[in-house]
């Protein structure tokens, strides 16, 4: 039932149903009948995975549902008792970017790449507002003071691509409140920033909201994200909700077994239990309390074997500039670490640090500018080309994204004997078919995947092939290059979990790269923080986390979204 | 800027170079010596032998190829064999109508299949795009051959509305009276094509991001489709229209011959009817140097209309 | 490591669909699609008979009258009777003069006499006649037959071209690509038409194979540049780079890995190249570049058709036209059906 009183309500959304024609038969659903309110001055957190219909539902309330989409009669939004749904295409029209404005995921892409950010401000404010161009100008201006952008009486002649990613968003925004509206749509908006970014721009949504006395309809696939923002959460998944309320009572008494599994799957700073919940424990059974899992302890004590050694590695891009000269870019600076047998070294930054760069030196997929890898005591680009085959076998990667690591016209199986074959691993053909079965059984899909094509697959499906492609070849290094960053959370944590058996299994050892901080801690055993190119901080998991010294990994760790902040929550 | 312009004439050397080896290796090595052409069916070692001395062909391969050289960098190509005129003036007065010809019939198309295009990217699926869509695949599918004899007997011949071939002395007369016909006949015949294409350059701006933005800004669709989307489509139509140019210049030559029109197409129709080696090599050598720095004004013209664009 | 090797797997039945069975069942689905490829196919095989010498095998018989009418009606013996007409059988002289080339003369009777010439010439054919009688729908479907293959001929060669030169500049880039795109950079500078005229006049020798040669040469560039894009875009991304860390060789990558998931663009190019090169075919010949005088081609059928036009005889114009503009048709709708149903934008 919705959680808000029908008196002073912005925005209701009654029964919203919306199909998607598939072909010229079949039509999928992807909102099944929902119902929730979004109350004046309030902001509601809309959450769920990746298609469970989240904005279906935002773009169908500005009515900008994409032409193979209908909304099935029945249906009902109303925005201040006016049906939006069965309103004029004019009127609509005139409401949007008025009465409701909205923000997108990707600000690059959702800005006009060739106007400039005034002319695409001022022309919702000529537009709705009547202003003169000098007044919608001087406006302009005014708006982009408020959201943040420095020096705006320059950057309001800038075209997007000048801007960084935060900025666009920032322009984004103002554009969404020039006309100061009543509800503001935000969906996904911080998702494709750096978490710094992001915790800027949630910041100035927040300020806005109270400011502007708006209602905001948030909407996002992460919980943490939502905590310290929504009045109000709202739940989906499958098109359906699953459980509305407060943000206290999401939060502290969630009810939904789904629910539940989405705030305890993803790790926490705090524990660290020998395996991550995922969604089964909760449908099937009541799963046992956090505080009764057991606990793993992470760590080096600095006798261990080590496997992998870098020294002094650094690489440089160069890109043409002026008449005949070079521009040098430096991704990585003098980077040194070393990596002991069975176990995992955590790689945090933002993007363009140069952490994926680095991953892929050591795989030899990029030629090192300078320095020195070692792997068992031979120094790797010193190796003769006839030799480095078997070290390649030997130090193997996992992608980030699973639509592109996999050739989409190879099947399953022939994915899996294709490394085999190059490294004569099996005594034959069939003998390769016979292991390749079995290591898909090993993480966790069925043998009958053999003859599957990717495409048949979802995308941590894909992951876990990608993952039983690696193990082929036994590898003694396996570097995770943002593996899991693409997943829904649910799935991420399945996948951690794969990832820690077949470490206990094999005693490979990671070197996990990634940009999400809990995730790192919650497999890492040592931590380096990168940082435009160069390694600012090493230390144990749990000492980075408990006391960083670099003020970049403080700023790091001060931007992470801190989750359910009001109360003693699952969040510390 | 000025680098980067210098940087791309510079660049231009080793292109031309290729082109010149090209045409010298079709033209020296490939095609024979040229003193039997000319010298007819009925010939005598003696004449033979006076013709290669007066071509210069009598000399060794690279005396050849100096000499080509030279008449590239003097622009000098000698005179043609068939009618010993000098080449240069050649083209100095065939320019002029192949120009009358084309600037029109590139500016109307241009603007008839930008207007068409978008119009139907914006119906897309909907019975008038199929009915379009379906129109231009026929309609490019027949001959430019068929669309210019139908025309010229149709309109010409049996209507009397166009004078059915020729050119007169007078500008206005040349562009009103003889070019009309030939104009109509150009751009029937890249209607088609152009649309298609251009169709295809709006639907891909209209499924981008910034689309669904303007919409959500409450832009209207007139707005969403004139300024946004415009806007982004032209720079990958205009950029097409321009990397055209140097093509027309040599490809009109159909609708030249057919209309009798002085230009550089039928020039070269005719040229390679009668072996004209002198002016076949220099329309190859032009044209490649125009196309040549088309490219880069294409560039900078795709640097103003994008400001993403940066020109290294 | 295995260039080329054929694809690994398992030979179990019941396999789930690919990527290019999966495309297959799209085109199926595509009316317009599977119409216009039963018309190209209609046209291959009718192409593939006429080479065989299965119809149209005697086009260049004089079996009508002189611009012999389209139509069914008129029976064959009727009032015109062969000889009559046209000149180049009026050999019935009976001069007393001894003629140098009766021998000639004699012996080349015999021949028409043998030959069922003597049967009398009809006054209509189904598609009408030409100047000297010829049914021009034999000649159509013969020249159809040269327009085909010369498409298909020059358009294989054009791909085969593009597609490895393409391949070889965007894998390796440096000075590989420094290099092709040079030659690339050579070749478009000189226009197309410009070119292939350039090379015919030097040329100077008529025959389908020389035009093949000609098309086909000139005509790699726009196949190069997409491929060599493709290529460029493929080698970054992961499933290649994971094919390198598994110690997949260059050519592996190349041609088991990459070319699989480029070949659509060069299908859905190829197929397009056919209609181009069909029409430059028509327009060589129609100039008199083109084929030899030997071969019938529509490009050839216009040229005779323009002066036919103006006596109003319009069938061979007509027919040749037609037959163009419906395979061409055909062929393009095939191309965009082929271009919806490889569009790897799978979920």
């Amino acid at each position: 039932m919705s959680a808000v009183s029908q008196d002073g309500v912005v925005l209701g959304v009654r029964d919203l149903a919306v199909d998607f024609r598939v072909d010229r038969s079949a039509m999928a659903p992807a909102v099944r009948g929902i119902s929730f309110d979004i109350p004046a001055d309030c902001t509601v957190a809309l959450v769920g995975e990746s298609g469970s219909g989240k904005s279906v539902t935002a773009l169908a309330i500005l009515g900008l549902l994409p032409a193979n989409a209908s909304v099935r009669p029945g249906a009902a939004i109303s925005y201040l008792g006016r049906d939006l749904l069965s309103m004029p295409g004019r009127e609509l029209q005139a409401l949007r970017g008025k009465g409701i404005s909205m923000v997108f995921q990707e600000p690059m892409s959702s800005l006009n790449p060739v106007f400039t950010v005034g002319f695409q401000l001022c022309e919702v404010l000529t537009a709705h507002l009547g202003l003169s161009s000098s007044a919608a100008r001087d406006r302009a201006i005014e708006l982009l003071q408020e959201v943040g952008i420095p020096e705006p009486g320059a950057k309001i002649d800038a075209y997007p691509f000048q801007l960084s990613g935060g900025q666009q968003q920032r322009a984004m925004i103002a554009m969404a409140i020039a006309c100061e509206p009543q509800l503001l749509i935000a969906d996904e908006p911080t998702t494709a920033l750096d978490v710094t970014v992001q915790k800027q721009i949630l910041e100035l949504l927040a300020a806005l909201q109270k400011k502007r006395r708006m209602s905001m309809l948030f909407i996002t696939h992460d919980l943490a994200v939502v905590g310290e923002i929504a009045d109000a959460i709202v739940v989906m998944r499958d098109g359906q909700i699953r459980e509305q309320g407060t943000a206290r009572d999401i939060f502290e008494s969630p009810r939904d077994p789904y629910t539940k599994a989405l705030l305890a799957c993803r790790p926490q700073l705090a524990s660290r239990p020998i395996r991550l919940p995922v969604i089964s424990d909760f449908l099937d059974r009541e799963p046992a309390r956090p505080e009764d899992v057991p606990q793993r302890s992470r760590g080096v004590k600095g006798d261990e074997e080590i496997i992998l050694e870098a020294r002094h590695l650094s690489k440089s891009f160069y890109s043409r500039e002026g008449w005949f000269g070079q521009r040098e870019f430096k991704a990585v600076r003098n980077a040194s670490f070393s990596l002991p047998r069975g176990k995992t070294l955590g790689l945090v930054g933002e993007s363009g640090s140069g952490k994926s760069t680095l991953g892929l030196l050591l795989v030899r997929l990029h030629e090192a500018t300078g320095g020195e890898v070692w792997f068992e005591g031979r120094n790797l680009f010193a190796t003769p080309r006839n030799a480095l085959l078997e070290v390649k076998r030997r130090i193997q990667i996992v992608f980030q994204n699973p639509y592109a690591s996999l050739n989409p016209r190879f099947t399953a199986g022939q994915i899996l004997v294709e490394p085999m074959r190059i490294h004569g691993i099996g005594a034959g053909e069939r003998e390769r078919r016979r292991l390749a079965c079995e290591l898909l059984e090993r993480v966790g899909l069925p043998a009958a995947g053999f003859f599957k094509y990717p495409h048949e697959f979802s995308g941590g499906q894909r992951q876990r092939i990608a993952i039983a492609r690696c193990l082929t070849m036994k590898p003694d290094v396996l570097i995770c290059d943002e593996s899991v960053s693409a997943l829904d959370v649910s799935i991420q944590a399945q996948l951690l979990n794969l990832l820690q058996e077949l470490q206990d299994e094999y005693r490979m050892s990671y070197l996990f790269i990634s940009h999400d901080l809990a995730v790192v801690k919650y497999m890492a055993d040592q931590v380096l923080v990168m940082s435009e190119g160069e390694i600012v901080e090493a230390a144990g998991s749990d000492e980075i986390y408990s006391s960083p010294r670099h003020p970049y990994t403080k700023k790091l760790l001060g931007s992470m979204p801190r989750g359910w902040t009001h109360g003693a929550g699952p969040a510390a | 800027m000025t680098a980067y312009v210098l940087r791309r004439v510079l660049q231009f050397v080793p292109t031309l170079l290729g082109v010149v080896l090209l045409v010298f290796f079709l033209f020296n090595l490939v095609g024979g010596d040229p003193a039997y052409l000319l010298a007819g069916k009925i010939s005598n070692p003696e004449q033979i032998e006076n013709i290669r001395r007066q071509l210069g062909t009598d000399q060794p391969y690279h005396v050849q190829f100096w000499i080509f050289l030279k008449q590239i960098a003097t622009c000098d190509f000698g005179v043609s064999w068939a009618t010993n005129e000098k080449v240069s003036a050649i083209f100095a007065t065939r320019l002029g109508p192949s120009l009358t010809l084309l600037v029109p019939m590139l500016l109307i198309s241009t603007v008839l299949s930008m207007a068409a295009a978008m119009l139907v990217a914006y119906l897309r699926g909907s019975l008038t795009d199929r009915a379009i869509m379906i129109a231009c695949t026929v309609g490019q599918s027949i001959s430019i051959l068929a669309y210019i004899i139908v025309f010229q007997y149709v309109l010409a011949y049996q209507l009397g509305w166009f004078p059915v071939q020729g050119w007169g002395h007078g500008f206005t007369e040349n562009l009103l009276r003889y070019s009309a016909l030939p104009v109509l006949v150009g751009v029937v015949v890249t209607l088609a094509p152009d649309i298609r294409l251009y169709r295809s350059f709006f639907l891909e701006e209209i499924g981008q991001d910034y689309v669904r933005t303007a919409r959500a800004k409450g832009m209207g669709e007139a707005r969403t489709m004139g300024v946004h989307v415009l806007r982004n489509a032209a720079i990958p139509i205009l950029t097409n229209v321009m990397i055209q140019l140097p093509g027309l210049l040599a490809g009109a030559f159909l609708v030249e011959r057919f209309f009798s029109i002085p230009g550089i197409g039928r020039e070269v129709i005719l040229a390679v009817e009668r072996s004209d080696f002198p002016l076949i090599k220099a329309v190859t050598v032009y044209v490649a140097i125009a196309t040549m720095v088309v490219n880069l004004a294409t560039d900078l013209l795709y640097k103003a209309l994008d400001p993403r664009v940066q020109l290294k | 490591m295995m260039p080329g090797a054929m694809t690994a797997g398992g030979s179990a039945a019941g396999r789930s669909p690919g990527l290019w069975s999966m495309a297959w069942q799209r085109f199926c689905g595509d009316r317009v699609g599977l119409a216009s490829g039963v018309v190209v196919a209609l046209y291959f095989v009718l192409a593939l008979a006429a080479g065989l010498g299965w119809v149209a095998a005697d086009w260049s018989r004089e079996t009508g009258v002189s611009y012999a009418a389209p139509g069914f009606g008129a029976s064959p013996g009727g009032a015109v009777v062969p000889g009559t007409v046209q000149a180049g059988a009026g050999a019935a002289d009976d001069s007393g003069i001894q003629d140098p080339l009766a021998a000639d003369l004699a012996e080349l009777r015999q021949g028409l006499a043998s030959l069922p010439a003597a049967a009398p010439r009809s006054a209509t054919l189904p598609l009408g006649g030409d100047k000297w009688g010829r049914d021009v729908l034999q000649k159509t479907i013969k020249g159809m037959q040269t327009s085909v293959l010369v498409g298909l001929a020059a358009a294989f060669l054009a791909a085969f071209i593009g597609t490895l030169f393409g391949a070889q500049a965007g894998y390796f880039g440096g000075r590989t690509d420094a290099f092709f795109n040079w030659l690339y950079s050579v070749f478009t500078s000189i226009p197309y038409l410009l070119l292939i005229l350039a090379i015919a006049a030097v040329l100077n020798q008529k025959g389908t194979a020389t035009v093949v040669l000609i098309l086909g040469l000139t005509g790699w560039t726009g196949i190069f540049r997409l491929v060599r894009a493709e290529y460029m875009k493929h080698k970054v991304r992961e499933y290649v780079q994971a094919a390198d860390a598994i110690g997949a060789s260059d050519l592996s990558r190349m041609y088991r890995h990459i070319l699989p998931n480029v070949s659509h663009v060069v299908l859905v190019q190829l197929s397009l190249h056919v209609v181009l090169f069909i029409k430059s075919e028509v327009i060589l010949s129609f100039l008199g570049f083109g084929v030899g005088v030997e071969t019938v081609s529509w490009g050839s059928m216009i040229n005779e058709a323009q002066s036919e036009l103006l006596n109003g005889r319009w069938w061979q114009l007509a027919a040749a036209t037609t037959a163009m503009a419906v395979l061409v048709t055909a062929f393009s709708l095939l191309t965009d059906a082929l271009r919806d149903a490889l569009d790897p934008r799978l979920g």
